[in-house]
């Protein structure tokens, strides 16, 4: 490309040039007491956890944890419902969080009260006001029956179904405020100018609005998944012992059977897992970022 | 002569007896069991010594083991499940109890462990629904619970192989004298057909009285004490004890302990029979210093599990400290098989 | 590329925010083909109104139209105006192509078309060859261009042009100033240019309408508002100006507040309360002249700046073709023709 293209303005400009190695170094030093603390509390355990998982010089607990039927069906079962609760918590809170993010004052922090609220209140009292509303002889089941609507109650309860209630419930703020920063960080002058240039607010969400929070999206996503990996007392007590995710397994391991070397195993794939469900988010959005 | 003697016994005593600490901490699993707890034996142990009682929970064997195994022991006394107890003695995770100091004269040949304080008995049993079942309707065996032909109705068991095994057996003919070793294809094979009528399996203990309750389920196995602090408050619940699997609960001292001997002290006092009366009387779980029992109202004898204990049989912790894992194993693998 | 350009009549818009009254009763006439700056300081009411028009306000009162058609209380996206924001408002995640074809595609415009349009305006704004680059790609002055092309891709019936060239330093200001005029002149198009630049108004527009508190002071011709404002806010607000105020005592002659006459060429009627505006640059030799202490001296390239204290408290602003500057301190004399002082 020449700049007679350009009317004599400068030509071109380059992509934006990338942070040098030296500048990593001295932005690093005021970090290092962050950096010293995730070492001892973070880093520490997992390297211990890891430890713990070949304490017998061999990955025969990692052969069992990954090649037993039981196992492999429990992966499978909790990458099943990270999935499922990811999606849901896409469907419900995307819509939420845009709501909150462009409705007034006074509405948007009635709203985040709603949607913070399973966060300030304990997961027992969480999950038995879910107990007392979907249980066989619970709220919704009563009014239904009573409106006619139904002649036996749903199983609402005790079920896969209750348990992605339950955690839907539990990780919608994740999902949420990753959106509403999205949509608030989104300058309003564009959506005034696509308006402008004819679009419809069918287009406007389309063009704009949805390609623009894509980031947002994706990191709620990214929460959303890795936090439902790690789930326990939801599932234990929602879904009525039916459902078994990793994390119980886990537990079982460690405080009844008091086998921790395959507890660590099954953790440091668990973590594995985590860490590619993240790379691979963080792979996409970084593509999305810059097309 | 005789008075300095006197005086250098007494002396000696004296220095026997480690410095009294400001507390000691007692573990057990909490909610109102730690209330009764409280009630029966820490507030006489604070009022006698002047040590304060600081209660933790819940009984956690693996934290236990990492305590001892790190040497930070922060428990003096703590609970612990049965089988656990089996293998925290041959993991020397514990102390010897000093027999000196707990009396255990008047408990059962069988209830005097080297290593573990028995300190109460419980069992699990058929807890149901009295608006159901009513008038002696109820079922009376696991015979009955597995037939959901004539005892129809959602039922709730312990997402535990422990109980649901050996209930099993007995629902499909096996005498109590011959459940040990424990069949596991027969009892998984016959687990097979109740399992599409149980709707929920329980994971914590206050779950079944509280399914009752909502009505969730109509029928649930659980711990005695759970259905009679229910039927207490007036719940629509009985309990029948034929064919329950009995326990005992059980504490043991950490070893390297900070406070061994106080905590030596604090069994001692969970020893004395009225003690236990009182307990037993707030919980339903009695302890097993025989003379308890005459220290118990008798509108609450009927609700203690030492009334029934010719109907009921034993839980064999020492077949599950050998093969509780390999239990477990077969029984999540069990609980995962698509129906 | 076809002109659909037309003309613009906008009558009594009122339009209030709470208390404060954003509009108050503003009329404007903008023909086709026209390019009418609005000037005024911020809070004037300028982009109100430039919101007005483009629809993203419904104004209380008044009316919007154009061609004669009332669209008043038409949503924005059926207006077919084209608009440039002040931070141009690029679609961040669509290539300047995609950005420019926008509008287009939101009319349901042919593929081939609409590639054929893009070409044409990407050219027009000298940006060809850049159509695959993302907006971050390109310095400010590239980003306006392709706001541009955007804004008359789709041959609006109206450009709007809200300070546009706020962000740009000063000398890629004056040469998209120019361009804007080029390409306005060569499609015909009816545009509104919004600045608080008095000369950024004078160098771009037929007309200007001078706002101040939601009403229009004055709307005239360039040279018409600079050398003719109609009070003392237009006199002050175009252009840098010595204002005074007095009475005609005699005919062809002012007696100022402070009691200095001056002559005058202005045929205002005796006893009259006028204003009188001295340009900066009209001081040289002259009828009335004035003596004063130079108490601020400029270099300026092309001229020098003076700041003078004359007798009964006068202070001059006063233009001088380039040359030494005088001494802080020093006394000099100017003077000014009767014909170079407006009177009103």
């Amino acid at each position: 490309m020449s700049s007679r293209t350009a009317g004599g303005l400068p030509p071109p400009l380059p992509s934006p040039v990338r942070r040098g190695r030296a500048g990593w170094g001295r932005a690093a030093l005021p970090a290092l007491p962050a950096l010293v603390l995730l070492f001892a509390f973070f880093l520490f355990p997992v390297v211990r956890m890891l430890g713990f998982s070949i304490e017998d010089g061999s990955l025969d607990w990692y052969a069992k944890a990954l090649g037993e039927e039981l196992y492999l069906r429990v992966f499978w079962n909790t990458f099943e419902i990270a999935l499922l609760v990811t999606v849901i918590c896409l469907l419900v809170g995307y819509p939420l969080g845009f709501l909150i993010a462009t409705t007034t004052p006074g509405w948007a922090t009635l709203g985040f009260i709603f949607v913070l609220l399973p966060l300030w209140t304990s997961v027992l009292v969480r999950t038995y006001a879910w107990m007392v509303l979907l249980g066989r002889n619970g709220v919704f089941n009563r009014w239904l029956i009573e409106a006619g609507v139904i002649a036996d109650p749903i199983p609402m309860l005790n079920n896969f179904t209750g348990v992605l209630i339950g955690m839907v419930h539990v990780l919608l703020p994740y999902m949420v405020l990753p959106v509403y920063g999205a949509v608030r960080r989104l300058d309003p002058a564009l959506v005034a100018a696509a308006e402008g240039l004819g679009a419809s607010s069918w287009s406007i969400f389309w063009r704009i609005y949805l390609p623009l929070t894509l980031p947002g999206i994706f990191a709620g996503a990214t929460i959303v998944f890795v936090l439902s990996l790690g789930f326990f007392i939801t599932p234990a007590l929602l879904g009525g012992g039916k459902v078994m995710m990793l994390a119980v397994l886990i537990e079982q391991q460690i405080h009844q059977t008091l086998n921790w070397p395959f507890a660590a195993a099954l953790s440091a794939v668990l973590l594995a897992l985590t860490l590619g469900v993240y790379s691979l988010a963080q792979a996409f959005t970084r593509q999305e970022a810059r097309p | 002569m005789i008075g300095s003697a006197a005086a250098l016994a007494s002396r000696g005593a004296l220095a026997q007896e480690p410095p009294k600490p400001a507390s000691i901490v007692v573990n057990h699993s909490g909610g109102a069991m730690g209330s009764a707890m409280r009630k029966a034996f820490f507030n006489g142990f604070e009022k006698k010594y002047g040590i304060r009682v600081v209660e933790t929970s819940p009984a956690d064997f693996g934290k236990l083991r990492a305590m001892v195994e790190s040497g930070n022991v922060e428990w003096d006394v703590t609970e612990i499940g049965g089988q656990d107890a089996i293998r925290a003695t041959e993991m020397k995770l514990v102390e010897k109890i000093d027999d000196k100091i707990v009396d255990r004269s008047k408990y059962p040949e069988k209830a005097r462990s080297p290593y573990v304080f028995a300190s109460s008995v419980y069992t699990t049993i058929i807890g149901y629904r009295t608006d159901v079942f009513k008038g002696g309707t109820h079922p009376k065996s696991w015979a009955d619970w597995w037939d959901v032909k004539k005892f129809p109705g959602a039922r709730s068991m312990r997402d535990h192989p422990t109980d649901n095994l050996e209930f099993a057996l007995l629902a499909d003919g096996v005498t109590p004298d011959k459940i040990y070793p424990i069949d596991f294809d027969r009892a998984f094979k016959k687990l097979d057909q109740i399992k599409p009528h149980v709707n929920v399996w329980w994971a914590t203990g206050q779950q079944p009285a509280q399914l009752l309750l909502d009505k969730e389920v109509v029928l649930a196995t659980g711990w005695n004490g759970r259905f009679y602090d229910l039927i207490k408050k007036g719940g629509p619940v009985e309990i029948e004890w034929n064919q329950g699997a009995l326990k005992q609960g059980s504490f043991v001292i950490p070893r390297g302990a900070k406070n061994a001997y106080w905590g030596q002290k604090m069994l001692a006092e969970m020893s004395v029979p009225q003690q236990q009366a009182i307990y037993a009387t707030e919980l339903g779980y009695p302890g097993l210093n025989l003379e308890a029992l005459n220290y118990v109202d008798a509108k609450v004898k009927p609700y203690l599990p030492t009334q029934y204990i010719d109907k009921q049989f034993w839980i064999d912790d020492s077949w599950y400290a050998a093969n509780g894992t390999k239990a477990l194993e077969l029984w999540n693998a069990w609980k995962l098989k698509k129906a | 590329m076809a002109s659909r350009s037309a003309d613009l009549r906008v009558e009594g818009l009122v339009k209030r925010f709470g208390e404060v009254v954003a509009l108050d009763g503003v009329s404007l006439d903008i023909a086709s083909g026209e390019l009418l700056t609005i000037l005024g300081p911020s809070g004037s009411g300028k982009t109100t109104l430039l919101k007005v028009v483009a629809g993203f306000e419904t104004p209380d009162a008044g009316s919007v139209r154009v061609d004669g058609t009332d669209i008043t209380t038409l949503p924005p996206a059926r207006r077919d105006i084209g608009m440039v924001f002040q931070n141009y408002a690029l679609f961040p995640h669509l290539t300047v192509a995609r950005n420019v074809a926008f509008p287009l595609e939101m009319r349901n415009v042919g593929k081939a078309e609409i590639e054929r349009r893009v070409a044409e305006a990407l050219e027009l704004v000298e940006l060809e060859g850049y159509g695959r680059r993302l907006p971050r790609q390109l310095s400010g002055g590239q980003q306006q261009r392709v706001a541009l092309a955007r804004a008359i891709v789709f041959n609006p019936r109206l450009l709007l042009l809200d300070e546009p060239f706020g962000a740009l330093d000063r000398k890629l200001r004056e040469t998209m100033q120019l361009e804007v005029r080029r390409l306005q002149r060569r499609l015909g198009l009816t545009t509104i240019f919004i600045t608080h630049d008095q000369e950024e108004a004078l160098v771009l527009s037929d007309r200007i309408a001078v706002m101040n508190k939601g009403s229009i002071e004055q709307v005239a011709s360039t040279t018409e508002i600079y050398e003719r404002p109609a009070n003392d806010f237009v006199a002050d607000f175009v252009g840098e100006s010595n204002i005074f105020h007095g009475t005609v005592t005699e005919v062809g002659s002012v007696t100022l507040d402070s009691g200095r006459r001056l002559l005058i060429a202005h045929p205002a009627s005796v006893g009259s309360r006028v204003g009188v505006l001295m340009r900066p640059e009209r001081f040289g030799r002259g009828a009335n002249s004035f003596n004063g202490e130079v108490k601020e001296a400029v270099y300026l390239g092309s001229s020098i700046k003076l700041r003078l204290a004359c007798d009964a408290g006068m202070e001059l602003i006063v233009r001088q073709p380039s040359g030494a500057l005088p001494a802080i301190g020093s006394r000099i004399s100017v003077g000014i023709e009767p014909e170079s002082i407006h009177v009103f």
